[in-house]
């Protein structure tokens, strides 16, 4: 046995041939130690090796032997947290935390020279949640957050409930947990883009030492349904099945296999041979409308419009007239690029049978009861015999929006009576996970002299790849908001959402109308250039208004309503906040070229479908409360925010509150954090049933006192009836003495919605040698109601706009063929700190009358801006207009070079 | 991963010998390439050779005025060695421009000169590479090769060598020391350290199997302005489309290579001739035999431009 230094303690134990030190820690269930890529790019793995920091995915477990080992569990010492830990808590500089370990292990052993050039200093961690403002802070000693004051809790800059948790790697993620007998699920994806399975010889995978079964179509229930999460599944078609014999894109599933160890299920992947009758592929949307292309569906799910999969058409008012009535038009194809979420924690579950005998499931997941609801109807399971929930997610951004890992592993847990886990790798995200949509989009916008818009004519061409999933629902995201935006009166939209052999689109971050967003934001632009108006005043000019129809292309009523109305606040910021610039001048030398841009987005807050959400509150003996709300926390926040909501009404501080969420059996039913829900809907359900606590507590307190219900009222801790002051652990002794509970319950539903602003504006330079584009000056705003937690507020922003940069700048899934060629973080670039721009993020003055307690949603749309803005900008220093995502360097320097 | 048998060798030459002992057996450094290699199947040693406690890791002055640098020697420490930045000013650059600092701590100066290409179907084993499996043709060429060779590639490979260091390494003359298993012991110039892929792409060096690095040696000093510019997509890491490793003398002469553009750090006497005349008639000798593809065209006028910038700054 070979001796190893861990925190201190000694272990014995001898690393299985060729592991890395990052899954030997795990198997000693050091679990800080997180996985992101496995190939050293994302950091999250970061130990210490004798004091130096190393990404221990890369290090050979046996050249740890003998050495001193410090994880994240062992940076503090004797209960003290580390200096930099400290420095994270107070700057609050996480969102989801799982970055958060090999950030600090990073961080904590840089010297003076190291944090004085932190872009090359931080180049080997990756964060997807924070835009990286919040580790600066923590870098610069800088205090985020404030204290918790009983009655003052809503719009306090209050900490993450779970940040000693979290920055200690005491924190639990979906992988953090280890269980006798768990056996390993990995899956064989198909190499082909569309491929009928005409054989599956799984032989020599069974003969693979420690293999204890493998799956193919032929075993699973043959049922089908659709992968995406919502309230009404009906909304997404039933076109998949858990394993399937044909195979429409390359990464779909094709057989699984369950093995004692996840080396010994790769190789039986490996071994596994299929034999494959290749089919015809269309990856192209347009040619997959044509008559002729290879049809992906054979399936009920087709419709007589060959691989079209859903299309929407409308018009108001008289489009033909309204290009008459223009003076100028603007007309253009816009196309933005295939993205995906990059969540740092990958999609994984773990499914067991419980002691209760019922079916258990612990998931990474935005949506643990819409998720319930498919597992139940696939494996042909009750409701009550299921259990699903989440404990902390890394990340979300809508990928996890989607049941694509948990149904394998609860199918053989079930066959197997084992527990049965599935963690992916980065390579399966990008394969086999879902993507942002690639849109083609072609505007044409006509306008008069003065500027007034008289005609928006729009087509959009959605690739959902080779399932529905959310296409439909994307893609009236897509013909809905960045149209309705505008007022004009005379409008045209069709949108087609088409079946290709690429892989599926999903849900992500803006849901559709980042796409038409980033088309319509540019042609404004365009279109007041042609007029001479200045692209602020277009806009200024043409925004919707209250009072106003909020319409798109289609004339039914909308529940879509201004609950408060901040744009031109944040037009008129992001305005003055440009012009008066932030000092930081353009590299020297005549080779960069300088631009200035703004766009802005609407979001009409949660769903025009159903989303509902319930939640329940206790009063406890000891007089504190407890909540549990339906609803996912993946670092949105929202579990601090729904603390503070109940707090405020409560009259206590945020702590008074223990919360769960997000779990079948122990919180009320949620549809799930997705669509920009979180604070409207489930925070309605928390804000309604902590006034059902408060109403509770005092009609007790009336009756228990004889006072009349108006005298009285909550104080912190106590209930004070006329001079007579209870504390309210007294009360609930009083009250279980007549067998009163103190336990409510309310559910929220979503309607009206109301409507959410973003600006963003960009100042940059681009270098007309090489294409660089450096961003000189960021500016955002943002209509958002009435912040719960302004830090987190801005934090999501932050996090949204560096999102908005990555996706207009870096980031592109790269496919041949329906391949993808670059399915690493290497290859595949989210923004790295040196990547990311500082954010200037500012609130318009708004207080909503229809969010809960005047909030609106805050944590999708700061995203749509971004690419529009970037694009403005690069078009007013270059006179170039880019339509196409993402601007490289190599796109921009071919443009340029054109150009004397 | 495939398993594997592990020995530490105890001297170089035992290295060696170890090493032409078992024909698939791989020296092991930092790791930083190969276990990534490994976890992916792509390489599959049945034995590794430990390199790391062979004393390799020393930088020391040589007779000639110049640098010995051990194999072992980590990518950060060469980095931040004083002599390094005071008189070889691109290679620290280069070194730094290179990945991030926890993989730097680990990196060695022979594994970065021996390090894997990046191009992406090398990596996808569903994907045909002659460089991965001979013979069965190369899916770069006709695929998505905007990263790939503009200059001296083969019908078989255009991959391209992914080292930022090399780059430097090959501006500044070093030369290559290694022991072969018999125990002899030669010196090879980075010119002719790597091959252009030719017919066999998999053949990456001159090396023989089991022939070990043990160090890497600089001449003298020869002052100059020192540049590394490197051209990428991100600015925070990623491999290079194009950089550039030039040294200028104050009276225009000097020498320049490129990375990103071939299979090996592309220098030419021809090139560095024309030093005194600028971007443009450097960039017509380096590129002579260019054969670009569609996709990759833009790395000719990308280098020639980043080298313009790249003189501008050395002139000051
Ligand atoms: C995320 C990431 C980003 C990166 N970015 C960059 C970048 O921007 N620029 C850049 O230049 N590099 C980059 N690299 C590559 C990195 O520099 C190399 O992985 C590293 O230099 C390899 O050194 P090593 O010691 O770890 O080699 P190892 O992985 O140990 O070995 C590499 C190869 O060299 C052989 N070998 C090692 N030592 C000897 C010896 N003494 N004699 C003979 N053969 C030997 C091994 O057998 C193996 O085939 C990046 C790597 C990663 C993972
Ligand atoms: S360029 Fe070389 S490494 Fe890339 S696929 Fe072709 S043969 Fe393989
Ligand atoms: S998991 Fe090691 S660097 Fe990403
Ligand atoms: S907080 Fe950094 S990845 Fe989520």
């Amino acid at each position: 046995m070979s001796r190893y230094e861990i925190n201190g303690h000694l272990f014995a134990a001898e690393p299985k041939p060729g592991q890395c030190l990052r899954t030997f820690l795990r198997d000693l269930e050091v679990f800080g130690v997180k996985k992101g890529c496995d190939a050293g790019d994302c950091g999250a793995c970061t130990v210490w090796i004798d004091g130096k920091p190393f990404h221990s995915c890369l290090v050979p477990a046996f050249r740890a032997e003998g050495r001193k080992v410090t994880t994240i569990e062992g940076l503090a010492s004797s209960g003290e947290m580390h200096p930099v830990q400290k420095a994270f808590h107070d700057a609050q500089a996480f969102q989801c935390g799982y970055c958060a370990a090999g950030m600090v292990m990073t961080v904590a052993s840089m010297g003076a020279n190291q944090k004085a050039d932190l872009p090359h200093a931080l180049k080997g961690n990756l964060c997807r949640c924070t835009g990286y403002r919040s580790i600066t802070d923590a870098l610069n000693g800088k205090c985020n957050i404030e204290s918790d004051v009983a009655g003052k809790a809503c719009g306090a800059s209050l900490p993450n409930p779970f940040t000693d948790d979290i920055l200690t790697g005491k924190a639990r993620y979906t992988m953090d947990v280890a269980m006798p007998g768990m056996l390993h699920l990995k899956v064989l994806r198909s190499p082909h883009a569309h491929a009928r399975i005409v054989g599956i010889d799984r032989t020599a995978a069974l003969a693979v030492p420690g293999v204890v079964a493998v799956y193919t179509w032929e075993d699973v229930p043959r049922r089908l349904y659709s992968t995406a999460l919502h309230e009404d599944h009906l909304v997404d078609p039933d076109d998949t099945y858990m394993l399937d014999n044909v195979a429409r894109f390359a990464g779909q599933r094709v057989a699984a296999v369950v093995a004692e160890s996840e080396g010994a299920a790769e190789a039986g992947c490996r071994a596994i041979h299929v034999e494959y009758e290749v089919l015809p592929a269309v990856f192209d949307p347009v040619e997959a409308m044509e008559p002729g292309a290879p049809l992906l569906h054979d399936k009920d799910v087709l419709t007589k419009e060959g691989n079209v999969y859903c299309d929407l058409k409308g018009e108001i008012g008289n489009i033909a007239r309204g290009f008459e009535e223009a003076h100028a038009i603007h007309e253009l194809t816009y196309s933005t690029s295939r993205v995906q979420h990059v969540h740092l924690e990958t999609h994984g579950s773990i499914a067991w049978r419980g002691e209760d005998n019922r079916w258990h499931v612990r998931t990474s997941s935005q949506g643990p009861f819409a998720a319930q609801k498919k597992l139940c109807y696939l494996m042909g399971l009750k409701a009550r015999d299921l259990h699903v929930f989440t404990e902390r997610v890394g990340g979300g951004f809508g990928g996890k929006q989607e049941m694509i890992s948990e149904d394998l592993v609860l199918f053989a847990a079930m066959k197997l009576g084992r527990p049965v886990k599935w963690e992916w790798t980065r390579e399966d995200e990008f394969l086999g996970g879902t993507t942002r949509h690639q849109m083609t989009t072609h505007v044409k916008l006509g306008a008069r002299k003065d500027g007034t818009l008289t005609a928006m004519d729009v087509r959009v061409v959605s690739n959902t790849g080779a399932y529905g999933n959310h296409g439909s629902e994307t893609l009236a995201a897509a013909m809905g908001s960045p149209i309705a935006a505008y007022r004009c009166d005379n409008k045209r939209g069709a949108g087609y959402a088409v079946y290709t052999n690429m892989v599926p689109g999903g849900g992500f971050r803006g849901y559709g109308a980042s796409q038409t967003t980033f088309a319509i934001e540019c042609a404004i632009d365009e279109l007041a250039r042609l007029l001479a108006i200045d692209p602020m005043e277009m806009r200024r000019r043409n925004v919707v208004r209250p009072g106003d129809n909020i319409e798109s292309i289609w004339q039914e009523p909308s529940d879509a309503s201004f609950g408060s109305y901040g744009i031109l606040e944040c037009l008129e910021i992001v305005e003055r906040e440009l012009a008066k610039g932030n000092g930081v001048a353009k590299p020297g030398g005549d080779h960069w070229a300088e631009g200035t841009g703004v766009a802005l987005a609407m979001l009409e807050c949660g769903p025009p479908t159903e989303h509902r959400s319930g939640a329940e509150m206790r009063l406890l003996a000891d007089g504190t409360y407890h909540l549990a709300v339906g609803s996912s926390e993946m670092g949105n926040g929202i579990t601090t925010a729904h603390k503070q909501m109940a707090a405020a009404v409560l009259g206590v501080r945020a702590t008074d509150i223990a919360i769960i969420n997000a779990d079948t059996d122990r919180t009320p039913y949620d549809t799930g954090t997705f669509a920009s829900t979180g604070t409207v809907v489930a925070g309605k359900a928390v804000h309604i049933a902590a006034e059902a606590m408060r109403d509770d507590i005092l009609a007790f307190a009336s009756r228990h006192t004889g006072m009349d219900p108006v005298q009285c009222r909550l104080e912190n801790d106590a209930v004070v009836c006329g001079d007579k002051r209870i504390p309210l652990d007294a009360l609930h002794a009083a009250g279980a003495k007549t067998d009163h509970h103190f336990a409510v319950s309310r559910k929220a539903y979503l309607s009206p919605r109301t409507i959410a602003f973003n600006v963003q504006g960009v100042r940059l330079a681009v270098h007309r040698v090489t294409g660089e584009i450096r961003i000189l000056h960021s500016v955002h705003a943002a209509d958002i109601g009435r912040p719960i937690n302004p830090m987190q507020c801005r934090g999501q922003l932050d996090g949204a706009v560096a999102m908005g940069y990555g996706w207009a700048l870096t980031e592109n899934m790269v496919h041949e063929a329906g391949h993808m060629v670059n399915p690493q973080l290497r290859n595949y670039r989210i923004p790295a700190y040196a990547d990311t721009p500082h954010t200037d993020i500012f609130f318009a003055d708004t207080v909503d009358s229809i969010g809960p307690l005047g909030a609106k949603s805050q944590g999708e749309c700061g995203i749509n801006p971004v690419a529009p803005a970037v694009a403005n900008a690069l078009a007013d220093a270059t006179g170039i207009r880019f339509a196409h995502l993402p601007f490289t360097p190599d796109r921009i320097f071919a443009e340029l070079a054109e150009k004397p | 991963m495939k398993p594997f048998t592990y020995e530490r060798a105890g001297s170089p030459a035992e290295a060696a010998a170890a090493a032409a002992r078992r024909p698939e057996a791989k020296f092991i450094a930092g790791g930083t390439n190969l276990l990534d290699l490994m976890k992916l199947q792509i390489e599959t040693p049945a034995h590794l050779i430990d390199v790391n406690g062979l004393k390799l890791d020393t930088i020391e002055p040589t007779q000639e005025g110049g640098l010995r640098i051990g194999a072992l020697v980590r990518n950060t420490d060469l980095a931040a060695d004083e002599r390094v930045r005071r008189d070889y000013g691109v290679l620290s650059r280069a070194l730094l421009a290179g990945a991030s600092g926890q993989l730097r701590n680990r990196a060695t100066t022979a594994g970065n000169l021996l390090q894997r290409t990046r191009c992406p179907y090398f990596y996808d084993t569903n994907m045909a590479c002659n460089k991965r499996r001979p013979g069965s043709g190369c899916s770069a060429i006709g695929g998505i090769n905007r990263q790939h060779a503009v200059v001296g590639a083969s019908e078989a490979c255009i991959a391209t060598h992914p080292s930022d260091m090399a780059v430097a390494m090959r501006v500044l003359d070093a030369s290559i020391e290694t022991v072969k298993p018999q125990g002899a012991t030669r010196t090879i110039s980075i010119a002719e350290l790597h091959r252009l892929p030719g017919d066999t792409p998999n053949v990456e060096t001159v090396l023989e199997a089991g022939e070990l690095i043990t160090a890497v040696t600089l001449p003298r000093p020869v002052g100059g302005s020192q540049q590394y510019r490197k051209v990428r997509d991100r600015a925070s890491y990623a491999f290079a489309l194009v950089s550039v490793a030039a040294i200028v003398q104050p009276d225009g002469s000097g020498r320049v290579a490129l990375g990103g553009v071939a299979h090996k750090p592309w220098r030419l006497d021809a090139a560095d001739a024309e030093m005194p005349r600028g971007a443009k008639a450097v960039a017509g000798k380096l590129f002579a035999d260019a054969k670009p593809t569609e996709h990759n065209a833009f790395k000719l006028p990308l280098a020639e431009r980043a080298l313009a910038s790249v003189l501008a700054d050395a002139r000051g």
